[in-house]
């Protein structure tokens, strides 16, 4: 048996209080369990901090907060999100089942683990999981695997829908630790694989996520998630977009585009944003704006599909806006 | 005694069980002193075990044995050769050898399932692996493949003038088209995993494990244990989905009987959803390549259908025997041997694949043609059946009603709205398409023992050691009972689910619940046993001296809807025994079959037309409605009846879109194995689905008129949306699954 001590806590100062090493903070759970049972996951000190009063979605003068252990559910059907931001609703009803959103909280979420099929299996290598020990999906079954931000060591996709979305809204997520408080740039806050693929994001030894900040962005209501996938629901993205534009007499003013299920993490395309400005709201313009999207990728040899699926689902998303 | 009743919608005797949870599945049973054992499986797919350091796995808390093939609980092989194709040939633990990834190579037994999980994964195993190249590519494998010996998928040549070759034939007709169409290989993963309890007293063994046939499960443990069968009771009331996957016994089961012996004490093991996907048998992958040849007014002319397997009963060729006229048939099926998890049987072998290839390429033909499938279909209806190895002279069909089907189905779908050029109707930003295929299923039925027993609260029982797999089996028992006695149905008290219910042990009627044969072999079983009970009944009747018809002539006493009459005397059965102080008067009896069932060709038919919306931008294709006639004789319960076909469909849709099982070539390792990775679909694929029966009992095949239609709906339902598909967007998909990559 792998004995673990499950403490619950009920304070953010005895949460970063605890010892860091060997130790895991269950949220949810829905990612922390499942990768226990794996044994993917062996952390020596679970933590649960389910009753952290880390709750609440308000606006803060401009800017809406979400507290991290807000529930995706919660947050998708919050009057706040649903109006202001459709892309991060959006984003979330497509994420996961409604049994898991009822669960899976918003920090977790964010902190995610790939669901990469050789991560998952601890019978074969695996560099995120096994630094060194090599990457099958390089050379095996890497249909769902990324395109952009890949190394020779890691090819692993982010999953998180949520992440997507925000990365186009230019969210910060809110970190605490027992020497204060700090914001990080979600788009900085994940890291490249490199050749340390292990070294997933800018989070320290005994730092907690508190919550994210999306800043305002009065025409992020006309913006919208597209998600492909093979099946309709409860499936991760082939590729998908969380596309926002600001259109003013029939021209984009401005444009964010942000996509998921094609990076080792949410893969903002500021190329493409800068094609969309200062076009018309139309079809060709989406067309030609999405036609270097993927200039960069890398694509394996189970998912040569994705550039070209990217770039329709991109325009996707821009046509949904259009009409 | 006809039942004609399509409408006829009775709910299930055992309904309130299942969704209170009170109906006890196999690995729900907790016996006093049970200990649990958790699987040990191979981590490469070919080679030799050099070691296996079990000392850890000894050590650790609560553990009570560790078996591996140096400490083996011993098995013998099997001898029937229906287990010897679709189950495991050699047992697992009896020799070193990895013939696969995630064979079982160690049963580890603890005091509780964490103990025996966490010591499981403390074993540690070195192999050896072997030097010859690794056959795990079914592209690869396909090339050696080869015809199989009699009599399992034998090739059929027929010629209309006896001479001409095939690709003569072909190039002889006016019209042809010809393609390869491929499907990955299948999982069966039902909601009931593998899972079974054992527990020995004395010399007698009683296992609760979820079975098709209970008998043909007892007859197997009991021959890799080396017992007599009739020491071995199996208890199988509940089964949580078999669709082939449990008809034969699989080694999770033979373990744990065999441990539970080695130990004195009850033992579960309970098969992981992971596990499933190689320790029990699953559907093979195929290639097919289908040639037809037509004259240019939609004539057949030649049919050439060639597949590969890796399956010996997975013949996919035998499809157009079924559904089309045409002269000259050639059709060649090749099983390939590769070294991956063993496939078994699932639900319409050989039909689900071929079928799929087969009403595809009719499609392909009638676009060819310019003509609607539909009357391309029609004008090649079958009128008699072919003269194939298995049936040496042509047979009239008994009751066939395919056409119907179509028209039917047509009107009820709206297919005169369809145009026959793709991509010509749109929604939006979606393409609309419509298709449609055929479906066929030939009929089956076994000669199975049923026991009727009259008592005197006035119900009656039936049995059979048959099973119900979660189709209503014994709904449609109860209801068969009634009707063979005239009686209400909730005076019927059904029993299937045991060995120790009437048992044929001669012949494949111990399969149970296989081969869509369940309602048809205990419809003719029941009404038997219904006859004979009856004559048992007033045999009692006129011998017993408290009876009213006491020292009548037997043939004076009728007996009709539950009453026995003699002039004007009248008595229920029930007040009857009990006046004669009597608890039941039964007979237990081996099926007759009807004398007309040799006389004629019987099958199910089927006609789907459905409709596809189709993502122009991604690709993304969903069913958005279908429509499915049937014809498969006389109806016994509309609801559950209902329920099989929208399962069949459902599959079929898994077939058709989503269901890939990824075959890792270098490892033979299944890269997706579990249910978050390999897709099956969820309620927001499927749409409402609308299913009628056609009301045409077929008498000739037994009393009650039915035939079977459990698998007849994963027979061409697949094809009817890949050809919707088509009608979308106009790119012609023949590999599955039909994928958004494929449609960009």
């Amino acid at each position: 048996m792998r004995p673990i001590t499950f403490t619950a806590l009920s304070t953010v100062r005895e949460a970063l209080e605890r010892p860091a090493g060997g130790s895991a903070y269950l949220a949810g759970g829905t990612t922390l369990i499942d990768l226990m049972k794996l044994e993917v996951m062996t952390p020596s000190h679970v933590l649960d901090i389910r009753r952290l009063p880390l709750r609440g979605i308000r606006r803060q003068s401009d800017t809406l907060v979400i507290g991290a252990m807000e529930h995706m559910s919660d947050v998708a059907d919050h009057e706040l999100v649903t109006g202001a931001y459709p892309v991060l609703a959006e984003a979330l009803v497509q994420s996961a089942s409604p049994q898991i959103r009822n669960m899976a909280t918003i920090g977790g979420n964010l902190l995610q683990r790939t669901r990469c099929g050789y991560f998952r299996d601890t019978t074969t290598p695996c560099n995120k999981r096994a630094p060194g020990s090599g990457c099958p999906a390089i050379d095996g079954e890497n249909r769902m695997h990324a395109i952009f931000g890949t190394s020779d060591a890691c090819v692993a996709t982010h999953p998180s829908d949520l992440a997507v979305a925000l990365v186009a809204l230019e969210a910060s997520v809110l970190l605490r630790s027992r020497s204060g408080e700090r914001s990080v740039r979600l788009d900085d806050f994940y890291r490249l694989p490199g050749s340390t693929p292990h070294q997933e994001n800018q989070l320290l030894p005994g730092e907690l996520v508190m919550g994210v900040s999306v800043p305002a962005l009065s025409w992020a209501r006309r913006s919208t998630y597209v998600k492909v996938r093979d099946r309709r629901s409860y499936e991760f993205a082939l590729t998908s977009a969380a596309v926002a534009v600001d259109v003013k007499h029939g021209l984009i003013a401005d444009a964010r585009v942000a996509v998921g299920g094609v990076g080792t993490k949410p893969w903002r395309l500021s190329g493409v944003e800068r094609a969309l400005k200062g076009r018309p709201m139309r079809q060709d313009t989406f067309e030609s704006a999405v036609a270097r999207a993927a200039d960069g990728a890398r694509p394996l040899s189970h998912n040569g599909f994705k550039p070209a699926l990217l770039r329709r689902t991109i325009v996707r998303a821009l046509v949904k806006l259009a009409g | 005694m006809v039942t004609s009743s399509p409408g006829r919608s009775v709910d299930r005797v055992d309904g309130a069980a299942k969704v209170t949870g009170a109906a006890k599945y196999a690995a729900d049973n907790r016996l006093p002193g049970i200990v649990h054992g958790h699987l040990v499986t191979s981590t490469i797919a070919r080679g030799t075990i050099r070691s296996m350091d079990v000392r850890a796995a000894r050590a650790a808390a609560g553990v009570i044995a560790v078996y591996t093939p140096a400490d083996p609980l011993r098995l013998l092989p099997p001898q029937n050769p229906i287990i010897q194709i679709a189950g495991e040939a050699r047992r697992p633990l009896q020799d070193r050898e990895v013939r696969y990834h995630g064979q079982i190579i160690g049963l580890v037994v603890a005091e509780t399932f964490e103990q025996a999980r966490d010591a499981a994964a403390l074993v540690r195993v070195t192999y050896r692996p072997h030097g010859d190249p690794l056959r795990a590519s079914f592209a690869e494998a396909a090339r050696d493949a080869v015809i199989p010996d009699p009599p399992w998928s034998q090739p059929v040549y027929f010629r209309a003038d006896g001479v001409t070759p095939i690709d003569q034939a072909l190039a002889n007709s006016q019209v042809t088209v010809s393609a390869t169409y491929d499907q990955p290989p299948k999982q069966h993963n039902a909601m009931e995993p593998h899972s079974a309890v054992a527990m020995w007293e004395g010399g007698r063994l009683t296992v609760y494990s979820g079975t098709q046939g209970p008998a043909l499960h007892a007859l197997e443990i009991a021959e890799a244990l080396g017992v007599d069968k009739r020491n071995v009771h199996v208890i199988s009331p509940y089964v949580g989905g078999g669709f082939g996957g449990k008809v034969v016994t699989w080694a999770p089961t033979l373990l744990a009987a065999a441990a539970a012996r080695a130990l004195g004490r009850p033992v579960k093991v309970v098969t992981t959803r992971e596990q499933l996907f190689t320790v029990t048998g699953h559907r093979t992958e195929f290639t097919q390549q289908v040639t037809l040849g037509a004259s240019r007014d939609g004539r057949l002319n030649a049919v050439k259908h060639e597949g590969v397997s890796n399956m010996l009963i997975e013949n996919p060729t035998r499809v157009v025997g079924e559904l089309y006229d045409s002269p000259n048939l050639h059709l060649v099926t090749r099983i390939a041997t590769m070294d991956v998890p063993k496939t078994t049987i699932m639900r319409a072998p050989g039909y689900e694949a071929g079928s799929f290839a087969l009403e595809c390429a009719m499609d392909e033909m009638a676009g060819e043609l310019g003509m609607d499938p539909v009357e391309l279909r029609t004008k090649n209806d079958l009128t008699t059946s072919y003269p194939l190895p298995e049936a040496s002279e042509r047979l009239p069909f008994s009751s066939r009603h395919l056409k119907e089907c179509y028209q039917v189905g047509a009107r009820r779908f709206g297919w005169s709205r369809r145009r026959a050029e793709p991509r010509a109707v749109t929604d939006g930003d979606r393409l609309v398409g419509m298709g449609m295929a055929s479906g066929v299923l030939p009929a089956s039925q076994f000669v199975a023992a049923a026991r009727v027993r009259f008592r005197a609260n006035g119900t009656v029982n039936v049995a059979s050691a048959n099973a119900d797999l979660g189709t209503g089996a014994l709904t449609a028992l109860a209801i068969l009972g009634a009707d063979s006695l005239g009686i209400p149905v909730d005076r019927v008290k059904p029993a299937l689910g045991t060995s120790l219910l009437p048992v044929n042990w001669e012949g494949d009627a111990m399969m149970g619940a296989a081969g869509s044969a369940g309602t048809t072999t205990l419809a003719s079983a029941v009404h038997t046993a219904a006859r004979d009970a009856i004559k048992a009944l007033i045999a009692h009747a006129v011998a017993h001296e408290a009876s009213p018809f006491h020292g009548m002539d037997t043939e004076d006493v009728h007996y009709e809807r539950g009453v026995l009459t003699a002039g004007a005397k009248s008595t229920p059965f029930g007040r009857l025994l009990t006046t004669t102080r009597t608890g039941g008067i039964e007979a237990t009896t081996v099926a007759e079959l009807k004398e007309e069932a040799d006389r004629y060709a019987f099958a199910s038919y089927a006609a789907y037309f459905c409709e596809v919306r189709v993502d122009r931008w991604t690709g993304e294709a969903r069913l958005s409605r279908m429509t499915t006639v049937v014809d498969a004789g006389a109806i016994v319960n509309a609801k559950t009846a209902r329920s099989q076909i929208v399962g069949g469909i459902i599959m079929s849709l898994g077939q058709a879109l989503l269901e890939d099982a990824r075959l890792e070539a270098d490892t033979g390792r299944i890269a997706n194995a579990n249910l978050a990775d390999y897709l099956l679909p969820v309620n927001a694929d499927v749409p409402p689905l609308d299913v009628h029966f056609l009301d045409h009992p077929d008498t000739n095949y037994n009393h009650a008129g039915v035939r079977g239609l459990g698998e007849l709906s994963s027979v061409g339902a697949a094809a009817a949306i890949a050809n919707a598909v088509y009608n979308a967007t106009g790119v012609r998909v023949r590999q599955l699954p039909i994928t958004p990559d494929k449609l960009i």
